[in-house]
């Protein structure tokens, strides 16, 4: 079974192309839209994996994290941050808050499947599609 | 008391009121036996009036009792002190208002008596100017903040529709969602050259207004720069080779120790050598290392030679000009963002060293980065 993914992205056409390039590489996904969403999805479906804007209206990315770390049961979910806070400086704010990984916008959508599946445990790995890119 | 202020008068009249500073003098009692007309006009008292006063009479009453003790243990063990003693003092006028004040102590024999001599200055004005400089420097700091968080969110809101422009045409260009003709393949791909610009623009830019801003972390480290160049040219050499060219490192003294910021001196290499590439159509690029006396020091300089177009005279003082690309006429000119050899200029002076060129149109140009060796 491959990994069911929670995407947090308050814009819409950027949640859609994380949604559709994990959707075409074979995962399923869950989307919201704020992080109080967010939360509510990570809380009652259990996505194995998340990925996670850092500046959402009311509850930032940062805040969302922590919510998740404090889960007793899932609390060591791998949490990505997919950030346009690319500044010197900000991947390692976000490792350093307990991110375990962090993908700069624009994401290349060439490698960016790749870059998530690296956090996907190997018996959780979808197969890859037909592509000639 | 009567003697006292006489004997004050008859020595030292003519010599205290030539002073600038108010000078106030009181017996062993406390009590004035001398005002010359600068403390007077300080007070906003006339000197006469003064004259047998308790000295307390010119502090403010909150000070007054506390004053009396200090006064006779100074009268006991008197020394002199400076104006600038670091105390909060202050001083009263006739019409009640207070004054911040600075005042000098110095006992004075006279015959058998000791007097107190105080030069007392009115420190008003520099408290002002001092409350100011301070609010003038909070200010700073809250505008250099405000300055950070802008290109902040300048940055985070120029990715961000980039973000799904250079996605989603990615995606298209993956075939991902269907075939593409030939044509669709060929303006998909202008649309993602001009979003990769546009990004590129951006990081540069943000790039000038840190450097601008004095906003780049150096962290100066001694190493080799030789092994930092060849670490770049092998990053670079795909490239060269891909049209062609030889990219060839030579460092005839071999290691070169430099004391430098690893990150910013690549940063200004792989611009430099990128730009020789980009511009050399036939022949080769070569890095040049090199270490020379100059003024009593050692520099060290890196060349970058290229074959390439070369620039005119007329072009070449306005090169390292933000926006400048000389060959903007040419239709077939490479692309850029004409900002990276300003930018390189900006942190070859961080690095406390230049940029400087040599140039034939036609037949190539050579970089010279020059860095202090320590």
């Amino acid at each position: 079974m491959p990994a069911r993914i929670l995407v947090i992205e308050d814009n819409p056409s950027n949640l859609e192309l994380v949604r559709y390039l994990l959707d075409v590489h074979g995962y399923p996904t869950l989307t919201a839209t704020s992080g109080e969403e967010g939360l509510h999805q990570f809380h009652s479906a259990h996505p194995d994996l998340v990925l996670c804007d850092l500046r959402l209206p009311i509850r930032d990315g940062y805040e969302v994290l922590s919510e998740i770390r404090k889960d007793p049961a899932r609390g060591n979910t791998i949490v990505i941050a997919v950030t346009a806070f690319s500044m010197p400086g900000d991947r390692a704010k976000a490792t350093a808050a307990g991110f375990d990984g962090y993908v700069p916008k624009p994401i290349d959508p060439t490698s960016f499947v790749q870059q998530i599946e690296a956090f996907v445990r190997p018996d959780m790995r979808a197969s890859r599609p037909d592509s000639d890119s | 008391m009567q003697n006292d202020n006489e004997l004050i008068e008859s020595r030292f009249r003519e010599v205290l009121e030539s002073m600038p500073d108010g000078i106030v003098m009181v017996n062993q009692i406390g009590h004035i036996v001398f005002v010359n007309a600068q403390a007077g006009k300080l007070f906003g008292y006339d000197p006469k009036e003064l004259c047998g006063k308790p000295v307390e009479l010119l502090l403010p009453a909150k000070f007054r009792g506390a004053h009396i003790g200090q006064r006779s243990r100074y009268h006991g063990q008197p020394r002199p002190r400076a104006l600038d003693s670091g105390l909060d003092l202050f001083g009263q006028r006739k019409d009640g208002s207070e004054f911040p004040v600075e005042i000098a102590l110095s006992p004075l024999q006279v015959e058998d008596a000791v007097f107190v001599i105080s030069v007392i200055r009115d420190i008003g004005e520099r408290k002002r100017f001092e409350k100011e400089l301070q609010e003038k420097n909070t200010e700073l700091a809250n505008l250099n903040q405000a300055k950070d968080r802008f290109l902040a969110s300048m940055s985070h809101e120029l990715r961000t529709p980039l973000n799904a422009i250079i996605g989603f045409t990615g995606i298209l260009l993956m075939k991902l969602p269907g075939p593409l003709t030939p044509d669709q393949d060929k303006q998909l791909r202008t649309v993602q050259a001009s979003g990769k610009h546009l990004l590129a623009l951006i990081d540069d830019l943000l790039d000038v207004a840190r450097v601008g801003a004095g906003k780049v972390d150096l962290h100066f480290e001694s190493f080799d720069c030789k092994a930092l160049i060849d670490d770049v040219a092998a990053s670079l050499r795909p490239q060269a080779e891909s049209k062609g060219l030889e990219l060839s490192v030579d460092a005839p003294g071999g290691e070169i120790t430099v004391r430098s910021d690893r990150r910013a001196l690549s940063q200004i290499v792989i611009n430099l050598a990128n730009n020789a590439i980009k511009f050399t159509e036939r022949g080769r690029v070569r890095i040049t290392v090199d270490k020379r006396p100059a003024e009593g020091k050692h520099v060290v300089e890196v060349g970058v030679h290229d074959t390439g177009v070369g620039i005119k005279p007329a072009d070449q003082a306005k090169l390292f000009k933000a926006f400048t690309r000389v060959n903007m006429t040419n239709p077939k000119a490479p692309e850029g963002t004409g900002l990276g050899l300003h930018l390189s200029q900006k942190l070859a002076e961080l690095l406390g060293g230049a940029i400087t060129l040599k140039s034939e149109y036609g037949r190539g140009s050579t970089f010279t980065l020059i860095l202090p060796e320590r």
